[in-house]
């Protein structure tokens, strides 16, 4: 398997704060990784620096497909083919559904922007019946769709998540796994940030664990879910 | 009469509708104010004239030529000058200051190149009036209301319909998500300074022969036209355009029935108690964090 996505000794600071202590990940082709940790752990700065959306890092390497990406505009990292889906969903609520997704494939001039249209409104048939609606009308569960279906029309290389089930409903939560899982069987891999770190563990092929900034286990999700410790701190009395 | 009064209002009008729609524009995109935008508008008279009358191109190369030099110069203002200051940590105020000192610099280089004088702007039509149902009316207001709606419609559509466009409106909304999509943000916002000064600069052109052309053309008009933008709701283009044709109507319909001596008097006075009574302007916009 090829390796797509290399973090290597990722430094970051907010100011003074030390956020990123030295965290190193990969992702291969075809995975789902999960980063699993509690709040304020460094989860979301992770991803926000991968994107490049928070300014420089201040030491390591970020490279994508063996080149680096560290340093790269926010638009340079996502025209290589690296989407993310944001905290909060930031979906751009006065613009309607159908141009939410269009500016999910804002770069591409390729042919098969139809196609993958259809892919996600197949995927959403809620969207397609909402096209034409102000995305800031949704409900909370079609927001998150929409900030999926939206990272999907960028036809991305690596599609990374962050906290995508927060503050939605139980039922929904698990309909969103699946779609994740659907996602990553049609061959985008996945690299997702969760706090719902069973739900996470289930689908993902690998999972790291990120305490105050650093990478304090990594494992095979399966056998971080038989891990005592990730019992007792992450994956609650189950 | 009625109906010259009413053309007459509704060119000013659009007017300062279209220079009010650049102060939304740039407020939407970089939650900025620039208030330089009146002097676009006149910097905008002086090149046309220029072109027009000294260089001898048809009026219509005149126009297109100063709005493409006046784009340039609005997204240059933010390229180069705003983004330099905001980048040093300049607070909001500083950048609206950098705005006024651009407006005085505009102005007086104007006086240095063009002279103090008004200057005239030869007409553009060979004919003084136009019979219109009856109606004798100046074809250069025509021009210049004509220009004013061509230019909303033509922004409107691109704003809506256009990727770029659309891009603009997303990136005003959400930078993160934006940036995080590979729309190049600060990209959109000297697009949207200079689609702000290109539009003052060419309404510029077109009211030239009808006021004349002068240094201090421009603040009137900014100043009426940012009212107008703060009456429809301020970073609401449609507001704007609302606003300015409010303000169009009651100074040229003040000026006919009472006296010219009052329309600011009142224009103004009503801009104030519209702000008492509806803070948020007619259209309440939901302006950027």
């Amino acid at each position: 398997m090829t390796k797509l996505l290399e973090v290597k000794d990722l430094n970051f600071h907010y100011g003074e704060i030390h956020a990123l202590k030295g965290i190193s990940l990969d992702v291969y082709e075809g995975e789902i990784v999960t980063l699993i940790g509690g709040n304020g752990a460094g989860k979301t700065t992770t991803l926000r620096s991968i994107s490049g959306l928070i300014g420089n890092i201040t030491s390591g390497e970020i490279r994508f497909m063996g080149e680096r990406i560290d340093g790269l505009k926010p638009h340079k990292i996502a025209s290589l083919g690296i989407a993310q889906c944001l905290e909060g969903r930031h979906i751009f609520g006065n613009l309607t559904v159908r141009e939410n997704l269009d500016m999910g494939s804002y770069l591409r001039k390729d042919s098969k922007v139809k196609e993958d249209l259809d892919y996600v409104y197949n995927l959403f048939p809620r969207l397609l019946e909402r096209e034409k609606q102000r995305a800031g009308t949704l409900s909370g569960g079609e927001q998150q769709m929409l900030a999926v279906g939206r990272a999907l029309m960028q036809r991305p290389k690596l599609i990374m998540m962050d906290e995508p089930s927060l503050g939605l409903a139980p039922i929904i939560i698990q309909g969103i796994f699946e779609i994740i899982k659907q996602i990553n069987k049609d061959g985008t891999p996945v690299l997702l940030v969760e706090q719902n770190s069973h739900a996470a563990l289930q689908i993902a092929d690998r999972g790291y664990v990120i305490e105050t900034g650093e990478i304090v286990l990594k494992d095979s999700a399966q056998n971080l879910m038989r891990n005592e410790k990730i019992k007792d701190s992450y994956l609650g009395a189950s | 009469m009625l109906i010259q009064l009413i053309i007459g209002a509704l060119m000013i009008g659009s007017v300062y509708g279209l220079v009010g729609l650049g102060y939304g524009l740039i407020y939407k995109a970089s939650g900025l104010m620039s208030l330089a935008q009146g002097d676009m508008l006149m910097i905008g008279a002086f090149l046309g004239m220029t072109f027009y009358k000294y260089l001898g191109l048809p009026f219509i190369v005149s126009l297109l030529l100063t709005m493409f030099i006046m784009f340039m110069l609005g997204m240059f203002i933010e390229r180069i000058l705003v983004t330099k200051l905001l980048a040093k940590g300049a607070q909001t105020v500083y950048v609206i200051l950098c705005t006024i000192s651009i407006s005085m610099i505009l102005q007086n280089g104007a006086m240095l190149t063009w002279g103090s004088n008004v200057m005239q702007f030869p007409s553009v039509f060979k004919t003084n009036t136009v019979n219109i149902f009856g109606y004798e009316i100046i074809p250069e207001n025509l021009l210049a209301l004509g220009v004013g709606i061509f230019c909303m419609l033509a922004l409107h559509l691109f704003m809506t319909k256009s990727k770029f466009g659309t891009s603009m409106r997303a990136a005003a909304q959400d930078e993160l998500a934006a940036s995080a999509l590979g729309i190049n943000v600060p990209a959109t916002k000297g697009a949207a300074w200079g689609i702000a000064s290109m539009l003052a600069g060419g309404i510029g052109v077109v009211i030239g022969p009808i006021f004349g052309v002068y240094t201090s053309m421009g603040a009137m008009i900014g100043q009426k036209a940012f009212a107008g933008a703060v009456v429809g709701g301020y970073g609401n283009m449609y507001g704007a355009i609302i606003g300015g044709m409010f303000f169009g109507f009651v100074e040229t319909f003040v000026s006919a029935y009472l006296t010219s001596s009052y329309k600011d008097f009142i224009s103004f006075g009503i801009l104030i108690i519209v702000m008492i009574f509806m803070p948020t302007g007619l259209f309440r916009e939901e302006v950027m964090e």
